[in-house]
């Protein structure tokens, strides 16, 4: 059966989204730079177990999100603990991580690179879910995992001291198809450690937003069926919400 | 920003506290309410709001259009995403946006949340000239790319 296909959907969805969630679904089922396509499928997993983890909730209403606390996630997935908990704290909790945090996390087993590409799947699931919830439709099954090896890519032109992660200051010639014109916002540069999770990011925004090269222009909307002060005013309320600064 | 550019273009006033009050506050935005209470109850997956939220989508697509609603929710979408690697990734805001944006996140609050004490303050006098400049950024920003050959 083909994934995305909206069949029954009483609306009528735009081309353009399906494709990109089915190549997204195509690149999740695959291995990435760091972690194979069975483990990029589990951490998919770990964000749809997160939203229903009563441990999140709790530890969500804490003072301090990094306050002792008895329990575990609700997890079904055989990833390392340690893995389990960056995906359901980037899921439920994002705007109290801590560069102090990032640093222990990624002290013991767990490179950046690895670290940016869980960033890359929870936020690839996450954005198709939401747009399946705001539009009452159940979630599409996750994709089977295939067979391969990591590719271990580290882009060149690192620049280390912007962000807690490294990200590519200056695009070398494999990375030259991240961003045009030798510069783009932080939010994309922020996945560059990983270049095809800033591909994907490209592809899904092109869809659900507006064109990459249209976002500084506050008046381009890209021809949806809502303006651009409408498309801003859900962007920023969504951010909002979540108490994102950015 | 984005959308105090916007509605700063357009000549349009726009309430942006309905960013941070939520549905109740009439934003000024064409059925803003209705829009900010999609978003609302999409993220509130601890309250079993089935009913308000199909009520909402079918508030929309009368109001507006099913293709509204679409897309309305992928924006929603999209922006689950962006907070995610901006909080996950603890970049600064780049640095036109933090210069042009400073009055507004003051008045917002935003300078309450964690990931504020990631960009640098803006100083008094950048702040000033940076509201002489404003028309000429704002004009820059929507100029298209220049085409390469």
């Amino acid at each position: 059966m083909t994934a995305f296909a909206y069949s029954n959907s009483p609306y009528p969805i735009r081309q353009d989204l399906p494709e990109a969630y089915r190549h997204a679904w195509n690149k999740l089922a695959n291995a990435g730079n760091w972690w194979t396509g069975g483990a990029r499928v589990a951490i998919a997993e770990e964000v749809r177990n997160a939203t229903t983890c009563d441990f999140c909730s709790q530890r969500k209403a804490a003072l301090s999100p990094f306050a002792p606390l008895e329990g575990a996630h609700t997890s079904s997935t055989g990833l390392a603990a340690n893995v389990i908990d960056v995906v359901h704290r980037l899921t439920t909790d994002p705007a109290r991580l801590t560069k102090t945090w990032l640093e222990e996390v990624t002290s013991n087993d767990l490179s950046t690179g690895q670290y940016v590409e869980i960033i890359s799947i929870v936020v690839t699931t996450l954005c198709i879910d939401s747009f399946h919830q705001a539009l009452g439709f159940d979630l599409e099954p996750l994709p089977a995992p295939v067979d391969g090896d990591p590719s271990r890519l580290t882009p060149s032109g690192l620049d280390a001291d912007t962000a807690w992660v490294p990200m590519i200051e200056k695009l070398g010639e494999d990375e030259a198809d991240l961003w045009s014109q030798g510069r783009t916002g932080n939010v994309i540069r922020a996945m560059s450690l990983v270049p095809d999770a800033v591909r994907l990011l490209k592809t899904l925004s092109d869809a659900q937003y507006v064109a990459m090269e249209d976002v500084p222009n506050p008046e381009a909307s890209g021809g949806r069926a809502i303006s651009r002060a409408q498309i801003e005013f859900i962007a920023a309320r969504v951010s909002a919400i979540n108490d994102c600064f950015y | 920003m984005l959308l105090s550019l916007n509605s700063e273009m357009n000549g349009k006033d726009i309430n942006l506290q309905a960013i941070t009050e939520g549905s109740d506050v009439d934003s000024g935005v064409a059925h803003g309410q209705l829009l900010s209470r999609l978003v609302e109850l999409t993220l509130d997956n601890t309250d079993n709001s089935d009913d308000s939220i199909a009520t909402v989508r079918n508030q929309i697509v009368d109001a507006m259009s099913a293709e509204a609603l679409v897309d309305a929710s992928a924006i929603i979408g999209n922006f689950q995403r962006m907070v995610r690697i901006a909080d996950g990734t603890g970049i600064p805001l780049d640095k036109p946006v933090a210069i042009l944006s400073a009055g507004l996140r003051k008045k917002l609050g935003f300078n309450k949340f964690g990931s504020a004490n990631l960009t640098p303050k803006v100083s008094a006098m950048t702040h000033w000239i940076a509201t002489k400049l404003r028309p000429f950024i704002i004009k820059k920003m929507t100029a298209k790319p220049s085409q390469s050959s």
